[in-house]
């Protein structure tokens, strides 16, 4: 229930629409339940007129039962029109809302999440509380109105009449739908991992499909997929035969619904407190009233779907940062000298330190080589450099200033990464470009496109700068994306540059070129190079070595090339 | 979208009705018996409220038409109850049979054939794409076969009670149809548009996601934030667009229902009045009248769902029409022998004009270690894949022992080729699963015994679970070399003759370098082993090198002898530097 208020505080903005939609669908029920109604009563009426050949005003009910039915179509229509469109209308802020919940987490809160399985929880979880609106509260809400006009209006012809009508009603909108909730909780959650966890396996398999393959273990993966997919099928059996039998029994109800009219309002009739037009009245609205709680075993039901994707979400979003900015973050310092002081990381659940007593000094302008082994810390330092977590113990500065006393985008407004992970977009080759600056002009991209090497390459295209890239750079060479990225990082045009394995996965022919590209880059800046091993670049200033979370050498050069 | 193209999505979604067959048709049966229930249960209702108020009879009297319909009441429950379970199980089996046909297509497409696929977008259409279908076999077919019949049969019953009802009722039911047709086909136009949207959708977020950190550095979340409000935004605008006509086309289909049942009551109305209509058959008539409408009304709502189906059913057929890259049946289902392994003026190109291998012929003799230099684009990763039969050559043969590999069964030839590719991927399971990958029934000591030659343990058993823990997508939590030590541990583990290897030391520190080079070493005994080398320092030591260039051998021998020889290899020594020690 407290996911429910979590997310009505989140459409309070629509509560307007909602209400508005909540009304036309309101009244579009009831015209639809009056239609039917008044022509019972108007037959019968006309029966008895045309027997007993009294006079009958016959106009006035022929023309509202007309405007009824043009009513009803009406109100339908603009109802759904407008109940649709505030629901997207949530949909979109939910989206919105939830990236900028999971932005602040990145990279260190989304360690151990899939993200296969991300994109399932926003895609699908959002999509889900959609019908939180539309197919959970509308129908409930309307229902509730409706029911208390039925009320009012039978109990002004029979009390007994009324208090029977209403038990069925209330047996087929409340209790048959309680049970089925109460039944529909297990298969509905199933439902609801098995996807995730369907769609995880997807795009593990066809990313690793090679190495399938190449084990002959595609099969059994075919087959763990078909066993997933079949798990996922058997929860939606399961939903439908309860939700099946909670629309065919709602059949039943107004069938005996019109049953205990008759049995009820024949007695009346005989005893002259009931009229004949009013008999055929109530028989055919108890028949009609039902449709304002058809839709409610499909609300309840969604209920237990709808919470716990809610609750998923929430549970993301609910995870605190590892970091958190500044009350009054303190203004960029002039100079960028990076310094880490007695630094330890230890990350959560871990047995052992990352780090551990790390001192080092980055003076501004001079180009550190930080060399290690898989696993030795490397990632973690640039972690820490970066503020994407901070340090158990020790202190790590800019121009002198603990970063944790600066907002994080100035900081990293003031670094440019380039390393194997950076991603590329699927978007143009502009577009990736821009997103280091949005401002730039194209004679600006085309300078940076230059200096990384990587114009020609783009310029041969017949799209040029339009080229689409796609699925994380598929379509261009690790050492053009890696360029790409380069450019990307030139355009940034920051003070601080931390080059992150930047010739890994790339082949040796093309890393020469690209630490000559390189070499160019780093002229002016601050830069801190990470590598695991030696790399043909010139004027490094210092090479320290990490090794199992500690720096075990640290030798200053003056300005001897390194490697060769 | 071209219509014929449209009209090839309806035929299969059509051919797909087999799987559902059964249930189809006893959802039919079920709901023709509900209509025929629904004709005696408005007579029966008529009759008691005639005999009541026209009749003057008493409850007592009319007791025996009370207690009649009560079981008509319950077995139209049952009978509906059953229609929709039966509907339901056929989509279900639909579903089961498309995903398993799915997936099989992207195996036998194979990593070449899915290299401009994106696999959110495979996802998407393996689960919302197939999920997309449901409707159609569980909804709108169910519906579609009980438009000719209820109708008929209510307006049959309505007939002798009532001509004129009769005729308003079979005069306004054709304009539904009709109306959902005109309406129908330019609403069948948008779906599809928004069906692609839903698809760019996922594929953004998916991206948008796996490149947070990326957006970090460069302070564009929040620009992405807005990118995601405007993606979402158009998302509505074009889901609305669709829904305004679906919502169109069923406010004219309840329009013409509401409207005619207005008339109908009226018209009775007035002949009751004139005396020229039994009151009997007359409540008879109005009572049937939804439920004449009713089945009418529902083909209108699930022929969105139809249409929905058809949007579904676009990326499915796409992926389903294309051809196989990789064999499904063997020839022979023999087991590949030991032997040399020849390419015989081997011709193949990704894409036409685009040639990878023109007439190449390589020998590499069973037992041998030999490895493929040759500058990017030479041809190296091309004859992998042709080793590995992720492709087929266009010309020419590849030979193990004098057969064509293609001869062989897939399986068991895959089974005699182990592959080390440069970025081994890990997959969510436990690192021990990660290295049973070829073999799932190798023993907890095999495993660890792979670990072991492969020197992953001293990671591994830092681990907080060791070998028991998770990995996650991509290897989380592992370093490259980590994750590559995984690998050949894998491959020891697999035990296959044939070894091919895509340098996967390039990328690793020079102490772990050292640990898996000795490893590979003792992979490489007895077997034969093709390395694709980069970087040249790391084939020093194998004693045949074959050169590529633009997809020929143009030189052999050992490293020694190639790099005196002033030819292509001491070209590429002397480009990447490495000619120094």
């Amino acid at each position: 229930m407290n996911w429910f208020r979590r997310v009505l505080a989140l459409y309070r903005p629509y509560l307007g629409w909602m209400a508005l939609g909540t009304l036309l669908a309101l009244l579009a029920l009831l015209a639809n339940v009056g239609l039917m109604a008044l022509s019972g009563w108007f037959i019968t009426a006309m029966g008895l007129a045309g027997i007993g050949g009294a006079a009958i005003n016959y106009f006035t009910p022929a023309a509202i039962i007309r405007g009824l039915a043009m009513a009803r179509s009406a109100g339908r229509y603009g109802e759904r029109i407008l109940t649709h469109e505030a629901t997207f209308r949530l949909i979109a802020r939910l989206r919105v809302w939830l990236f900028g919940h999971i932005e602040p987490l990145a990279p260190a809160g989304l360690h151990g999440l899939h993200s296969g399985d991300l994109l399932s929880r926003i895609q699908k979880d959002v999509d889900r509380l959609d019908a939180l609106y539309l197919r959970i509260l509308l129908p409930i809400v309307v229902a509730v109105l409706a029911l208390l006009v039925f009320a009012v209006f039978a109990a002004a012809y029979s009390t007994k009449i009324a208090a029977a009508v209403l038990s069925l009603l209330l047996i087929g909108g409340v209790a048959l739908p309680l049970w089925a909730l109460r039944r529909a909780r297990g298969p509905g959650l199933a439902q609801v991992r098995l996807s995730a966890e369907l769609r995880t396996r997807v795009i593990d398999g066809v990313q690793g499909l090679a190495e399938l393959i190449n084990a002959s273990a595609d099969a059994r993966y075919a087959e763990e997929i078909a066993r997933l997919s079949d798990a996922w099928l058997a929860a939606q059996d399961d939903l439908n035969r309860i939700s099946s039998l909670n629309t065919a029994a709602l059949g039943l109800l107004a069938g005996l619904g019109i049953w205990a009219v008759l049995l009820l309002g024949i007695p009346l009739l005989q005893a002259q407190l009931l009229s004949g037009p009013q008999l055929s009245m109530l028989a055919l609205f108890a028949l009609a009233s039902f449709e304002a709680v058809a839709p409610l075993p499909l609300a309840l039901q969604l209920w237990s779907e709808t919470g716990a994707a809610a609750r998923r979400l929430f549970e993301i979003t609910d995870q605190a940062s590892v970091t958190r900015e500044p009350a009054h973050p303190r203004p960029l310092p002039a100079t960028n000298e990076l310094r880490l002081e007695g630094v330890a990381l230890r990350y959560p659940g871990s047995r052992a330190n990352a780090l551990t007593g790390i001192d080092l000094n980055l003076p501004q302008g001079s180009r550190s080589l930080l060399l290690g082994d898989s696993g030795a810390g490397k990632s973690s330092l640039v972690n820490l450099l970066l503020r994407f977590w901070d340090p158990s113990e020790g202190r790590v500065l800019l121009g002198g200033c603990d970063l944790r006393q600066l907002d994080s985008a100035d900081l990293r407004s003031r670094i440019s990464v380039v390393s194997q992970h950076t991603h590329l977009f699927n978007a143009s080759i502009r577009a990736n470009l821009l997103l280091a600056a949005p401002q730039a002009s194209q004679a600006q991209l085309e300078r940076a496109c230059r200096a990384a090497r990587i114009h020609d390459f783009i310029s041969a295209q017949p799209q040029g700068y339009d080229t689409w890239l796609g699925e994380t750079g598929v379509k261009v060479s690790g050492g053009q994306a890696r360029r790409i990225a380069i450019a990307r990082a030139l355009l940034k045009d920051a003070p601080i540059l931390i080059l992150d394995e930047p010739t890994e996965g790339l082949d040796n022919q093309t890393v020469d070129e690209l630490c000559h590209t390189l070499d160019e880059v780093m002229h002016g800046r601050t830069v801190l190079v990470i590598s695991h091993r030696a790399l043909p670049l010139h004027g490094i200033t210092q090479t320290i070595t990490l090794s199992e979370g500690r720096l075990v050498a640290s030798i200053a050069q003056a300005n001897q090339p390194l490697a060769q | 979208m071209k219509p014929d193209d449209n009209q090839q999505l309806k035929d299969w979604l059509k051919a797909q009705r087999p799987y559902a067959a059964r249930g189809l048709k006893l959802a039919a049966l079920l709901g023709a018996l509900g209509g025929i229930l629904a004709v005696a249960q408005a007579w029966g209702i008529a009759k008691v409220i005639d005999g009541a108020v026209f009749k003057q009879q008493d409850l007592h009297a009319l007791l025996p038409w009370l207690w009649a319909l009560l079981p008509i009441l319950l077995v139209r429950f049952l009978a509906a109850w059953g229609a929709e379970r039966q509907a339901v199980r056929g989509a279900l089996a639909v579903k089961r049979a498309i995903r398993a046909q799915l997936f099989d297509r992207i195996r036998g497409l194979g990593p070449i054939g899915l290299a401009d696929e994106r696999s959110g977008t495979i996802a998407s259409s393996l689960l919302e794409g197939v999920e997309g279908l449901e409707p159609y076999f569980a909804r709108y077919l169910p519906a579609a076969s009980l438009v000719g019949m209820v109708p008929m049969v209510i307006a049959l019953a309505v007939l002798p009670a009532d001509w004129l009802s009769a005729v308003v009722l079979l005069v306004t039911a054709p304009l539904i149809p009709v109306f959902m047709i005109l309406i129908g086909r330019r609403a069948e136009r948008v779906n599809q548009r928004q069906w692609q949207q839903l698809a760019r959708m996922g594929g953004h977020f998916l991206d948008v996601l796996q490149g947070l950190t990326t957006l970090k550095l460069f302070n564009a979340s929040r620009r992405e934030l807005d990118q995601i409000a405007r993606v979402s935004d158009d998302f509505r605008r074009s889901t609305m667009s669709v829904l305004r006509v679906a919502f169109l086309t069923s406010a004219v289909l309840e329009f013409f229902a509401a409207i005619s049942i207005a008339i109908i009551a009226v018209l009775i109305g007035f002949r009751l009045l004139d005396g020229e209509m039994a009151f009997l058959y007359g409540l008879f008539v109005l009572l049937l009248a939804p439920e004449f409408y009713l089945p009418l009304r529902n083909l209108g709502v699930q022929n969105h769902a139809r249409m929905e189906a058809i949007g579904a059913a676009e990326n499915i057929v796409r992926l389903l029409d294309r051809e196989p890259l990789l064999p499904g049946a063997a020839a022979t289902g023999a087991i590949p022998p030991a032997g040399d392994i020849r390419f015989e003026q081997v011709v193949f190109a990704y894409e036409p004009g685009r040639s990878a291998l023109n007439g190449l012929d390589l020998h590499i003799a069973h037992g041998a270690h030999v490895a493929l230099v040759g500058r990017s684009g030479s041809g190296k990763s091309t004859v992998a894949n042709l080793l590995l039969r992720f492709v087929t050559p266009q010309q020419g043969r590849v030979l193990l022992d004098g057969q064509p590999i293609d001869t062989f069964d897939h399986a068991a030839w895959q089974a005699a080729v182990a592959w080390i590719p440069q970025r081994p991927r890990l997959f969510a399971a436990t690192v021990a699963d990660n290295i049973r990958l070829g073999r799932p029934d190798a023993s907890d000591d095999a495993v660890y015994e792979a670990a072991r030659r492969a020197q992953a343990l001293d990671f591994i058993e830092r681990l907080p679970d060791g070998l028991a823990t998770r990995v996650g997508e991509g290897g989380r939590g592992l370093s490259g070399g980590q994750t590559q030590r995984l690998a050949v541990a894998r491959a020891l583990l697999r035990d296959c003759p044939l070894v091919v290897l895509d340098e996967p030391t390039a990328h690793l520190d020079p102490a772990s370098q050292a640990r898996v080079q000795s490893a590979l070493d003792e992979l490489a005994k007895g077997r034969t082993v093709l390395t694709i080398a980069h970087r040249l320092e790391t084939i020093r030591q194998v004693s045949q090198i074959i050169v590529l260039d633009q997809g020929a051998v143009v030189e052999q021998g050992s490293f020694a002898e190639l790099s005196k020889r002033g030819g292509h290899f001491s070209a590429l020594l002397r480009d990447t530097g490495e000619l120094v020690a």
